[in-house]
């Protein structure tokens, strides 16, 4: 039936702005979608009032065009730059307090799984470092302990960017920032090993460097998540104005960063990982030779 | 609910100031079914239907606002809608139909001859000078909060038709409204003219929205609204539109 | 008497009781499953009832048994724990679909939130401190437009830290935008608890209800209960007929940003978030149809022409009502008005009670007497209210203390 929330009622077409005339006939919907489709078809985000260059926005891009069934996502925000550029998205969005994005989402899911036994609805957080490590910490870590079938996604630009660049717990040691004038005196916080301890299913840390591997990344996130338990992943989505790093080089830092700190990780409980390699051989199977090609690209 | 004492406070048209009370909270209650609102008084449904008529037939560029409920055909009810939504678009000699697609904030601004927003609607009503406007299919919050920022900075009257209970802070509100209350009113408008009432804007048929654009592509002559709008009265310069990323 | 209570009742050293969880019985299971659903009217008004004498908490589970309840997310605190193990028992027996302890009160407020988006029927409950914990999230329930239910059983919140009963805390919700019911007994508990589903999730309502008792004098004592059968239910949550859309992408709008954040700084901006609150406030004015329909009324009247009345709410209307009774005895008319509802407040209804009053006395359970306040607020004349008595920190309320002010007006300022 969700589909049909995107199906123009009798006469009605020619009286849409053009922009949802497209995204009706032209939207990312039912239909998987490449990294190298984009700007062939109407994407979930267009406008936004996002920093010009900002890495965080191509990864909420790339991340909602992998989103595996957009018509059945819901996504929940919080205080930050990301949720500027999630509001404007064709994909409902929930904007709630400070720092309580992992339990309106096990909310929302489970509600969710009571009126619709028969159909996956994801359910994926997208909230910045500040939000989920520091003030939503302990919805996080319990959403996790209850093995919440949702994806959480941390934006880590490593500061509190909305709010004028304050130091915050997934920032570097030794950062001079707002709030660490002596600059900040503990070690960027250990998140990916603290999901590990909490027995999150899938985990993975990426930089915005490869937009395919951030797609398929996604995708196996929600994929586990709607199957088996909480994915998280952490993606390094610089703050070019709080870090002072002109615009034309934020992809070099990025590639730089991951290099030095943020090279790509992933880690499968073996529930997750027997999982992931049926429906990869399932899909394959699915998919026939012809396009088996292009599942090797992807890789 | 019965009324058991007139309220003093009236929902007439504004501009009514800076910040206007909910009607609710001025002690109007909202009808039942059978019966509609006309400026915060419980009357029959015809008279409400009529006065509404009236309104959008007498009244400086017309517009119809179809919200989320009637524009996306996600079930039965909306599709069984549309026709006669069309129907009393036809009824309307000049009518605009602009579209409520959504609710969010738009950015970076919005183009007041293609939408209304719930977050700024008063963009919209004074951009095409529109003192008649009918809203249907929106959700009631955001109607409702619509409805009070219209009536603080516009001369416009404005209509609710309601699939629940009604809205107090239109003009006129006719609640629990069906595809079949959708054909009376129709048939409201034909009578109301029959029985003598003159359409500002006789002969002319529906105006499609974002016209100005629409003219630009094909070579059309613009719709321009027409003229007079009742100072609104607020200290911003609102010919060129409001900036929605000014800080 | 419960299911999920033996009848020997053990209490840890707080008072709480203890209560090992039984496993659900087949016979508790094949109930839930038979149960029918019904008419609000009949299920409120019209459908026979048999008495029973059960604890306030207990009457809170009846309440919840009928009421088709989707999700229930709470986390214990005292003098709530018990409900919400009893709403445990009606989970694991199949009458309520999903059911944990979360994490803290702002966690479970917040999941309520999640879960009201979804559509389904919520419950919580809490209590003092707990309440203002989740005091946050629960003050942006009304905005997000969001029906649920939250039970609050009143306690102490100030320190030094205690578990006795005292109102204080309702001052708080006094503002939230929720709208906010006080149960005098047992029996106001189940039937404010149940119809407050249905009043939050009218269309032109759409707003949560927090139904409060005074703790450990209700929750934990027994009452005389007049219950409907067990095997009648409300129907369910019908959210496609409510304010705003769902956040289950199965209605439109499909860009929802439902929960607009509107920070702009510009006049429009202010002037959204303005008439947004109004509108919150506009919703509680609508309730009151409900109120009256299923509730007989947001106030009662005991001797409607008393030139003494007495205004009280919640378990201080109990006390008032044996005030009432002796100052009879010995020869003199005291009135009464309780009130059901504190928000919305029945101003006119407390103005017409009491404009020939001469002498108005408002028992309250709390230090700050925010009854009292609103009463002097909404009234003609508030020189005539005389603020107390009060009692708080957990003492009970003696109805000699009411007659002294019937009397004598001892600390008449």
């Amino acid at each position: 039936m969700a589909l049909e929330t995107v199906r123009v009622s009798p006469g009605f077409q020619k009286f849409l702005p053009k922009e949802y005339q497209d995204l009706v006939e032209n939207g990312p919907f039912t239909k998987e979608r490449k990294v190298s489709e984009l700007g062939s078809f109407k994407e979930i985000l267009e406008e936004h009032p996002m920093c010009a260059g900002c890495a965080m926005t191509l990864f909420i891009r790339v991340a909602l065009l992998a989103l595996p069934s957009v018509e059945n996502s819901v996504i929940i925000g919080t205080a930050g730059c990301g949720r500027l550029a999630l509001s404007q998205a064709a994909i409902p969005f929930v904007y709630g307090n400070y720092g309580d994005t992992n339990a309106v989402a096990s909310g929302l899911k489970r509600g969710l799984s009571v009126r619709f036994k028969d159909k996956p609805k994801d359910v994926i957080v997208m909230a910045g470092d500040g939000g989920l490590a520091d003030i939503g910490f302990s919805a996080v870590m319990h959403s996790w302990f209850r093995k919440e079938k949702f994806t959480t996604v941390m934006l880590d630009n490593e500061v509190y960017g909305n709010t004028g660049g304050q130091e915050s717990g997934m920032t570097q040691k030794g950062m001079v920032l707002k709030m660490a004038p002596n600059g900040k005196k503990f070690e960027k916080m250990d998140m990916i090993g603290l999901a590990k301890t909490s027995g999150v299913a899938y985990i993975a840390r990426i930089a915005p460097t490869n937009p395919t591997r951030v797609a398929t990344t996604i995708r196996k996130a929600v994929l586990i998540a709607r199957e088996v338990g909480p994915t998280y992943i952490q993606a390094y989505t610089s703050c070019n104005i709080e870090y002072a790093i002109p615009t034309p080089k934020v992809m070099d830092d990025a590639r730089m960063v991951e290099k030095d700190r943020y090279g790509f990780m992933e880690y499968f409980t073996d529930e997750a990982k027997a999982y992931w390699e049926k429906t990869e051989a399932d899909r394959r199977k699915l998919k026939g030779p012809a396009e088996k090609a292009e599942s090797q690209e992807t890789k | 609910m019965n009324q058991t004492q007139e309220p003093a406070y009236r929902v007439v048209t504004g501009p009514e100031g800076l910040l206007p009370p909910a009607a609710a909270i001025m002690g109007i209650h909202l009808p039942e079914d059978g019966e509609g609102l006309v400026e915060g008084r419980i009357v029959p449904e015809e008279k409400a239907m009529e006065a509404a008529a009236i309104a959008m037939l007498t009244r400086k560029n017309p517009t119809l606002f179809p919200g989320p409920l009637m524009l996306w055909g996600w079930n039965d009810h909306t599709i069984e809608k549309s026709a006669p939504f069309f129907d009393v678009a036809n009824e309307i000699p000049g009518v605009r139909i602009i579209p409520m697609p959504d609710y969010r904030p738009i950015y970076p601004k919005i183009d007041p001859e293609a939408v209304i927003n719930p977050c700024h609607p008063n963009l919209t009503i004074w951009h095409n000078k529109i003192e008649a406007c009918i809203f249907i299919g929106v959700h009631c919050h955001f109607a409702n909060i619509t409805l009070k920022m219209i009536r603080a900075g516009t001369n416009c009257y404005t209509i609710a038709l309601c699939a629940e209970a009604g809205h107090e802070d239109a003009m006129a509100s006719v609640p629990n409204f069906t595809a079949e209350k959708l054909k009376n009113f129709a048939e409201t408008l034909r009578r109301v003219k029959k029985n003598g009432v003159k359409p500002l804007y006789e002969g002319q048929g529906i105006i499609p929205s974002g016209w100005a654009q629409i003219a630009g592509l094909t070579g059309a002559n613009m719709v321009k609204p027409a003229e007079e709008m009742v100072e609104a009265g607020f200290s911003h310069d609102l010919e060129k539109g409001l900036d929605e990323n000014e800080e | 008497m419960s299911e999920g209570l033996g009848e020997e009742v053990k209490t840890n050293p707080q008072g709480d009781v203890i209560t090992a969880a039984p496993a659900p019985t087949k016979e508790a299971k094949k109930g839930a499953a038979a149960q029918r659903v019904v008419d609000p009217d009949y299920l409120f008004l019209q459908a026979p009832r048999e008495k029973t004498f059960i604890t306030g908490s207990e009457a809170a589970k009846e309440a919840i048994r009928r009421a088709n309840v989707d999700v229930a997310i709470s986390y214990p605190i005292t003098p709530q724990s018990e409900t919400m193990q009893q709403v445990g028992y009606l989970y694991a027996e199949g009458y309520v679909k999903d059911y944990y302890r979360g994490e803290e009160e702002y966690g479970v407020m917040s999941a309520i939130a999640g879960a009201s988006r979804s559509g389904v029927r919520c419950l919580s409950a809490t209590a003092g401190p707990g309440l203002m914990r989740g005091l946050e999230v629960i003050s942006s329930w009304p905005g997000g437009r969001l029906p649920a239910v939250l039970l609050i059983m009143c306690r102490v919140i100030n320190a030094p830290l205690a578990i006795q009963p005292d109102n204080v805390e309702l001052s708080y919700m006094l503002n939230t935008g929720c709208l906010l019911f006080h149960a005098e007994n047992q029996q106001d508990f189940y039937d404010y608890s149940l119809a407050a589903f249905m009043i939050g999730e009218k269309p032109e309502v759409t707003l949560p209800v927090a139904v409060a008792v005074d703790g450990f004098f209700v929750t934990h004592a027994r009452g005389w209960v007049s219950l409907p059968a067990a095997d009648i239910k409300l129907p369910p949550r019908d959210c496609y007929h409510e304010a705003v859309p769902m956040m289950d992408n199965e209605n439109p709008p499909i860009r929802i940003s439902r929960d607009a954040p509107i920070q702009k700084s510009n006049f429009i901006s202010y002037q959204m978030h303005a008439s947004w609150q109004q509108e919150i406030w506009a919703a509680q004015e609508r309730s009151r149809k409900w109120i009256d329909r299923w509730l007989g009324g947001l106030i009662e009247v005991v001797n409607p022409k008393a030139k003494i009345m007495i205004v009280a709410s919640g378990s201080a209307v109990s006390q008032s009502r044996e005030a009432v009774r002796q100052a009879a005895e010995q020869g003199l008319e005291v009135g009464l008005v309780k009130i059901k509802s504190v928000r919305p407040f029945p101003a006119d209804e407390v103005r017409a009670a009491l404009d020939h009053a001469e002498k108005i006395i408002v028992p309250e359970f709390n230090y700050v007497g925010w009854l009292a306040k609103e009463v002097k607020s909404t009234i003609r004349g508030s020189e005539r209210v005389i603020s107390g008595p009060r009692v708080f920190g957990g003492m009970s309320m003696p109805t000699e203390l009411i007659l002294e002010y019937i009397m004598g007006t001892p600390n008449r300022r």
